[in-house]
Formats: structure tokens, sequence, C-alpha cells
């Protein structure tokens, strides 16, 4: 009995004490943290952006693989590599996150990029409106130098118009007040200023101190406006033979032309004619009517020169 | 010689040496569950990495990997309240990989978006400036 109770002790103490500690020749979560970490040791984005943390997970391979070899119960060696696989992992993330990262600041710097091109176009944009909206301003300022120098040209125009017009006025004005005094008539030939009996004494042609003035004042005028012409027309009554008054009213408005022309008029502005008994002015049967028809009619040219022929 | 309770020692010294033998491989069991003192300071690292895990935004980002950190972490308090030490700090020292590794997937994830998001947005601008008139 002794015996058997000896070899089933023996027995039972070899099996506690090999359940207490094992040696496989392999572990299966090792293989798989080998793989992993081959993996990634392989993978150039977690080679290059993670190199510390490969590192890490490099050395918790080194221990779980020490453990291996040191025959560490099957329990302990499986810790070791599942911590490896988990820094294999970590590793990786790491790896992601940061080539996530890298694109982030390289998109920072394009936009920053594109934001200071637009910025940079807007600037020249607004540097170029600028530059034309100066040389629109330029443009306008001289236009409207120029126009205030028209303006004022204008204004001095109309200012000499004006005074001119004045001048104008006043002249015919001045004008007509002498017309007035010379008792300038209109009809159809033009003015006519009518003088009468008083030049002349009975069938004489010789001018009489009476009639000068009237005289005088043509006279005056035509040499104020020596552009007028002066047509002087000698009647006479029906007294007498129409050869003899036809002659008289000639000598007559002669002696009107020489008078004037003795007061200075220029002699290219009278004519001298005569009608003799033609063309009264009232019948011949009165005194009265004759001594009407007894005159010198001077007809005015008007400014132009021009005397409508009777 | 006289420490084990179930044996009186009446016959020779064969028995003294199975006895031996026994206790030695009891101890020896019994060294294999208790010479770890209670991994109070590890335990602390990991609860401290799953906090950590969890600020960085881990549970939405990497929930597997957060589940299993908890899982992890929740076996090890079971294992220290059994007085398995041993276990206690071997599933601490997984619960805090395994926490660390779900904070790096959330920070990859939350990288990942971000070049994504900017990508888009260049190329919305580029697309914007090309159809400017000029």
């Amino acid at each position: 009995m002794t015996h058997i109770r000896l070899a089933s002790l023996a027995v039972l103490a070899a099996a506690a004490l090999a359940a207490c500690s094992s040696t496989p020749p392999q572990n299966t979560m090792l293989d798989l943290a080998r793989s992993d970490y081959s993996t990634a040791q392989a993978d150039v984005q977690t080679r290059t952006l993670a190199p510390a943390e490969l590192k890490q997970a490099a050395d918790a391979l080194a221990l779980a693989e020490a453990s291996l070899a040191r025959d560490d119960r099957m329990a302990q060696v499986d810790q070791l590599a599942y911590l490896a696989r988990q820094r294999v992992a970590l590793a990786r993330e790491a790896a992601d996150r940061k080539a996530s990262e890298a694109v982030v600041a390289e998109a920072t710097a394009a936009r920053d990029r594109m934001r200071l091109a637009a910025r940079t176009r807007e600037a020249d944009d607004a540097t170029q409106a600028a530059a034309s909206a100066r040389r629109d301003a330029a443009a306008s300022q001289q236009q409207s130098a120029a126009a205030q120098q028209q303006a004022a040209l204008a204004q001095q125009q109309a200012a000499a118009s004006r005074q001119q017009a004045g001048d104008a006025e006043r002249r015919s004005q001045a004008l007509e007040a002498q017309l007035r005094e010379l008792d300038a008539k209109k009809t159809d030939r033009g003015l006519v200023i009518t003088i009468g009996d008083v030049l002349f004494d009975t069938d004489q042609s010789e001018l009489k101190s009476g009639g000068l003035r009237s005289i005088e004042r043509l006279g005056s005028f035509l040499m104020e406006y020596p552009q007028r012409k002066a047509m002087i027309e000698g009647y006479t009554d029906s007294v007498g033979s129409d050869s003899h008054n036809q002659a008289l009213s000639g000598r007559r408005a002669d002696a009107v032309r020489t008078a004037l022309v003795g007061m200075g008029v220029g002699s290219a502005q009278l004519l001298a004619q005569g009608y003799g008994e033609s063309h009264p002015v009232a019948g011949n049967d009165s005194a009265s009517g004759r001594q009407m028809n007894r005159r010198v009619e001077i007809v005015l040219s008007d400014e132009n020169g021009v005397i409508t022929p009777r | 010689m006289n420490n084990a309770p179930h044996f009186t020692y009446r016959r020779g010294s064969v028995r003294a040496a199975l006895g031996l033998t026994l206790v030695a491989a009891v101890l020896v069991l019994g060294a294999c569950a208790t010479s770890v003192p209670p991994p109070t300071s590890q335990m602390a690292v990991a609860n401290a990495a799953l906090a950590h895990a969890v600020g960085a935004g881990s549970a939405e980002l990497a929930p597997v990997e957060m589940a299993m950190a908890r899982d992890k972490m929740s076996r090890a308090n079971l294992a220290l309240a059994a007085e398995k030490n041993e276990e206690a700090l071997a599933l601490a020292q997984q619960a805090q990989l395994d926490a660390q590794l779900a904070e790096a997937k959330a920070e990859a994830v939350k990288a990942r978006k971000s070049a994504f998001a900017l990508q888009e947005a260049n190329r919305a601008l580029r697309e914007e400036m090309a159809r400017q008139p000029r």
C-alpha cells in the first residue's frame, strides 16, 4: 500500500508543479504580436511618422520575447504579448493622426496663400480703380476748368453784346430823335424830309436863311451817318411852264446839295434831281395847295445807302 | 517539521519528504495567486488613462476600444476585491493600454475630419475665386 500511495502522491506533486509553470515551445498571442509589429514596421507612414511609438512597441515585444525565453507562465507571456500588440496599434494611430495633421498644415497654408492672392487681387483692382478714378477726376477737372473758361468768355461776350446792344439802342434812339427833329416821314420810298416854301423866294433858287436851319440839321445827320445817302428832289407848283419849272426845281435841288456839301457832307452821299410840276402833293387850284407843292423832298436811304427810286 | 496541520509524524522520513513536496506545491500554487501586493498605483494609472480618453471624446469616436478598456477595468476591480492581485494587476495594465489606444484612435479621427473639412473649404474657395469676374 505505501508504494502505491507514494507513486500517486508523486504524480500529484508533479502535476501540481507542472500546473504552476509551463514552457510552451511557442505562444499564439506572441506570434500575433510579432506579425503586427513587422507589418507596422514595413509601413512607410508608420515608420516615418511614429518612430518613437514604434520603438516603444519594439521594446514591449522584446519583453514578451524574453518572457517566453525564460519559460515564464503562458499567462505572463500572453500578457506581455497583448501589451506589445496594443503598443503597435498605438504607433499606427499616432502615424495616422500625424499624417492628417500634415494635411491640415498644408491645407491651411494653401488657404492662406489663396486668401493672400485674393486680397492682393482686390488691392490691385482697388489701386487700378483709384488710379482710374483719379484720371477721371483730373479729366473732369480739366473739362470743368475749360467749361469755366468758356463760361467766363461767354459772359464777357454777353457783356460786350449788351454793351453793343446798349450802344446800338442809344444810337438808334439818338437816330430816332434826330429823325424826329428832321421831321422825316416814313413813306414807301423810305424816310422823306419835306422842306417847304421857306427855302426859296418865288422863282428863285437861292437858299434863304429861314431854310438854313433845316439844311444844317440834315447836314449834321448825314455827316454823322455817312453810310446814309440823300436824294434831293425839287418840286414846283404848276404856275409857269413845264420846262421852266423843271429847270427851276433842278436848280433848287442843286442849291440844297451845294449847301450840304459846303457844310461838309460828302458829295458822294448826295444826289440832286428836279421834278418840276410832276408829283404834286396837293391840288394846284388853291393857294395853299400850290404852296404845298412848292417843296424840296429829301429822301434818305436806309442804313446801307439804298434809295428806292421813284 | 511540525507546520503541516494534517500530518502527525509517526512513520519515517519518506512521508515527511512527500509532505514537504505537497506543501511546496501548495505554496508554489499559492505563490502564483497571492505573492503580488494589491496593484493600487497601477489601477490609479489605468483609471487616469480612462478618464483622459473620455476627455478626448473616445466614447463617441472609438466606442469599441473604449468599451474594451472599461470592461477590463471593471474586471480588474472585481479581481482586486477578490484579492486576486496578480490578475487585477494584469487587467489594469491591459485597461491602461486599451484606454490609451482608444484615445489615440479618437485623435486620429478628429485629425482626419479636420483635414477633410479644410480640403473641402479650399476647394470651395478655389471655385469661388475662379468664378469671380476680373
